[in-house]
């Protein structure tokens, strides 16, 4: 496979999964805030630093909610809108067109289609659930196409390589958010008792509540939430499970048996990264969440960085 | 002839100064068409407007679209306009079209070959010299150099238009890199999804081989010492209008869409990079003219090229696909003598008509031209899609001077022909919500390889869709229709 299409598939998975985290948290969290049990924590501002957060925007002055979303949403100069992530990831995928299959571009090109006619005035107005739906909805049509219209290759390693990168890091900025906001209710002075609230949206912005409420079976608390977002190996959203993916379309992709992996190689960097996972507790780091997530954060900046650089540069 | 029982064709009227494809007086279709107009005359106009839609908003989910860019705007993708009511063409007909096509490109291989080699049809004055010394098509590099098998055309795409007199002529022919042959298989796709009932009664002639048939003659004309040849297409980038057409063949082919950054030349051999490392590569069918190919050998500022792919080729390491420099037989000066090679080299009479031209280069022609502006079609004689193209009939006296300072300032850049009249063809107008005859052409698609001829069935009809327009270029505002030859 040519690199520079190998570029574009890698940078199509990101994108895609990129978007529809963002599009998720800012729903999510829009919609739980307006009736939520601590109202006097949530003033509207609140909200929307929390969604600035998620996206990476930390230079707004003037923050209002229609200023916000459209910048999170339909600014096309901002590069990490919801808007540019899709039409990137369209993008990508046009240039590669010939190398994936009919029906998968047939499914990003109406997916691209329906967001770029989304009017924003109703985004901004009362369409901030309607467009996030289709988002997520959109996402998973990919996700279908990908899995069920592509052979089992290189191409398809690709893409799930650069979904599962993407997914990691969102998942660990997802988490970093509501942590933030989390610190911010305790640190306000209102007498908090009780946070499962707050645990449940951190699962619905990462769509895990019901699979958590099937794994644990009570009511969401910090421990075990934390737990399944990051170490559970089942949870197809936890930052461990992530880590297995990568190591294994990485492995499609290289083609390196266990013999020929060297300690220089990122092969070896994720599986290092994913055997300490294995045999990490919740014990041992809920006392420090931010270390753990920061420390992954740039392991998978390495990994990725490394991956361009060997297979996509050359 | 049955009452038709809607009034989608009310607008058809008898027309003496065009030749009418489909009718042969209002209400009374020809032969080969009344299948489809009987069909045609049930639609409620709801109906068909139903399917139009559903037409277009297929041909925009497939991504079959064009950008229009805007500053600060999001850019707009518009699908090229596609005409439901399919061109037939009976079978004789065809079968006299296709050996005229195929003789045609036949000759312009010899005529090549020989343009580059002993030039023996300059040394006998049948064609001029200085004609083809002066085209800048006319590439020094490739004098002397033989291609693989001697093909230089293997892709020819021949324009036909029916006059007055119900008798095809030969428009042009487009020897570089002629374009639009996704838009003949994309419209029979979409055709067939909104019609697929006008196939049970009228056999068409398949048009699906098409890919296949390019890739064995681009095997065929691979380099002599390569077994398996690994063969890409070279596209200047997805913002390229026609990077639809190009990736659609690629994926079709089963062969790599690359471009020219992709690529790289070391000790004359061309290699594509990969996640695997470099691999060979054997035969190049390029959608890149000749002026972008190779930034050392031409214009050096490309950035679409490969530097060194000219060595590599003049080494034989490496086949392209058309050979360069056949711009030179595509000169609409050169046009004129078209029937002349073919008597050369073939010694057979010319199968297609040839239309009548005029080379602003020859004095009497000039001065003939210049007299009679307002009743010739005056074209540049080397630029491709409708541009600098003046319709005599059409233009004031200012224009009519203008035109004549240009061809004063460049002779040689000027032909001139008489205004044929292109035939015309029932096409729907969303505007009027009715058939309206409009100007069509017809573009061939003739493949050429190693002891191998092949021509697509049908081809391409352009259709002029805004009322009495002549130019049907789809930079012009033009739209397509299926085109069929019967079985």
């Amino acid at each position: 496979m040519l690199s520079r299409i190998a570029n574009n598939l890698y940078w199509m998975g990101r994108y895609f999964e990129r978007a529809e985290h963002l599009a998720r948290y800012t729903k999510e969290i829009y919609f739980s805030s307006l009736d939520a049990p601590i109202l006097e924590a949530y003033d509207r501002r609140f909200v929307l630093e929390s969604m600035l957060y998620m996206a990476g925007i930390f230079d707004m002055k003037n923050i209002n909610e229609k200023d916000v979303l459209h910048k999170i949403g339909f600014d096309r100069n901002n590069p990490h809108s919801i808007i540019s992530s899709i039409t990137s990831g369209r993008e990508n995928a046009r240039g590669a067109q010939n190398i994936i299959s009919a029906e998968l571009w047939e499914a990003i090109n109406k997916y691209y289609h329906k967001i770029n006619s989304f009017s924003e005035d109703v985004f901004l107005s009362t369409g901030l659930y309607d467009f996030s739906q289709v988002i997520i909805e959109q996402s998973s049509v990919v996700r279908g196409k990908i899995r069920s219209t592509l052979l089992h290759d290189e191409t398809w390693a690709i893409i799930l390589l650069g979904t599962h990168i993407e997914r990691a890091i969102q998942t660990i900025r997802i988490i970093n958010s509501k942590l933030n906001d989390i610190l911010k209710i305790e640190q306000s002075g209102y007498s908090v008792n009780d946070l499962s609230f707050e645990w449940t949206t951190l699962l619905r912005c990462t769509e895990s509540f019901d699979m958590n409420r099937k794994y644990y079976g009570s009511i969401p608390c910090k421990e075990e939430v934390l737990e399944f977002l990051i170490l559970n190996q089942l949870c197809p959203r936890s930052i461990h499970y992530s880590l297995i993916s990568i190591k294994e379309y990485l492995s499609k992709v290289s083609k390196k048996n266990s013999l020929e992996i060297d300690s220089s190689s990122i092969e070896f960097q994720i599986g290092k990264l994913c055997a300490h996972y294995e045999y990490l507790t919740i014990d041992e780091i809920k006392d420090d969440i931010y270390s753990l997530l920061n420390f992954t954060l740039g392991q998978l900046r390495n990994i990725s960085s490394n991956f361009e650089q060997k297979y996509l540069y050359n | 002839m049955e009452q038709t029982q809607n009034n989608l064709f009310e607008a058809i009227k008898e027309n003496k100064n065009f030749f009418d494809e489909v009718f042969s007086a209002p209400d009374v279709p020809k032969e080969h068409y009344q299948k489809i107009y009987k069909r045609f005359s049930k639609f409620s106009l709801q109906d068909f407007q139903r399917l139009f839609n559903d037409a277009k908003n297929a041909f925009f989910d497939q991504g079959v679209t064009f950008s229009v860019y805007f500053e600060d705007k999001k850019p707009d993708e518009r699908i090229f306009p596609f005409d439901l009511f399919p061109r037939i063409i009976p079978s004789t007909e065809w079968a006299h079209l296709e050996k005229g096509v195929i003789q045609r490109n036949h000759a312009i291989n010899l005529f090549l070959y020989d343009i580059y080699h002993d030039q023996k049809i300059l040394k006998d004055k049948v064609v001029p010299s200085d004609l083809i010394f002066s085209s800048e098509h006319y590439l020094k590099e490739m004098i002397g150099f033989t291609p693989p098998e001697k093909i230089y055309t293997q892709i020819c795409g021949t324009d036909l238009i029916k006059h007055t007199d119900g008798e095809y002529y030969i428009l042009e022919d487009n020897l570089r890199c002629p374009s639009g042959v996704s838009y003949v298989l994309s419209n029979r796709l979409a055709l067939k999804k909104s019609l697929f009932d006008l196939f049970d009664n009228l056999k068409a002639r398949s048009i699906y081989e098409y890919p296949e048939q390019l890739l064995e003659i681009l095997k065929s004309t691979k380099p002599a010492n390569v077994d398996k040849p690994t063969i890409v297409l070279v596209t200047p980038g997805m913002y390229n209008s026609a990077y639809y057409e190009h990736s659609y063949l690629a994926q079709a082919m089963g062969i790599e869409l690359v471009e020219g950054r992709d690529l790289f030349v070391e000790k004359d051999f061309v290699y594509m990079k990969t996640i695997a490392g470099p691999i060979k590569v054997d035969v190049i069918y390029r959608r890149i003219d000749d002026a972008f190919i190779d930034p050392l050998c031409f214009k050096p500022d490309s950035a679409l090229g490969v530097p060194g792919l000219m060595n590599a080729y003049r080494a034989g390491n490496v086949t392209l696909a058309n050979a360069p420099g056949t711009g030179v037989a595509d000169d609409k000066a050169v046009y004129n003598y078209v029937p002349a090679i073919i008597k050369y080299y073939l010694n057979e009479e010319p199968i297609l008509n040839n239309v009548k031209t005029y080379r602003c280069g020859i004095a009497d022609e000039m001065k003939y031209v210049l007299e009679n502006v307002d009743k010739l079609v005056v074209k540049p004689v080397d630029e491709s899609g409708g541009y600098g193209i003046s319709i005599g009939t059409k233009l004031t006296k200012a224009e009519i001077a203008q035109v004549q300072d240009r061809i004063k300032a460049n002779p040689r850049k000027y032909i001139a022909q008489p205004i044929m009249s292109l035939s015309t063809h029932s096409t729907y107008i969303e505007d009027t919500q009715q058939f309206e005859p409009r100007h069509v052409d017809l573009r061939t698609f003739c493949l050429q390889g190693k002891d191998s001829s092949y021509v697509l069935k049908g081809g391409l009809t352009r259709v002029a869709l805004q009322k009495d327009n002549l130019i049907v270029n789809s930079s012009q505002g033009g739209g397509s229709k299926d085109t069929w030859v019967l079985e």
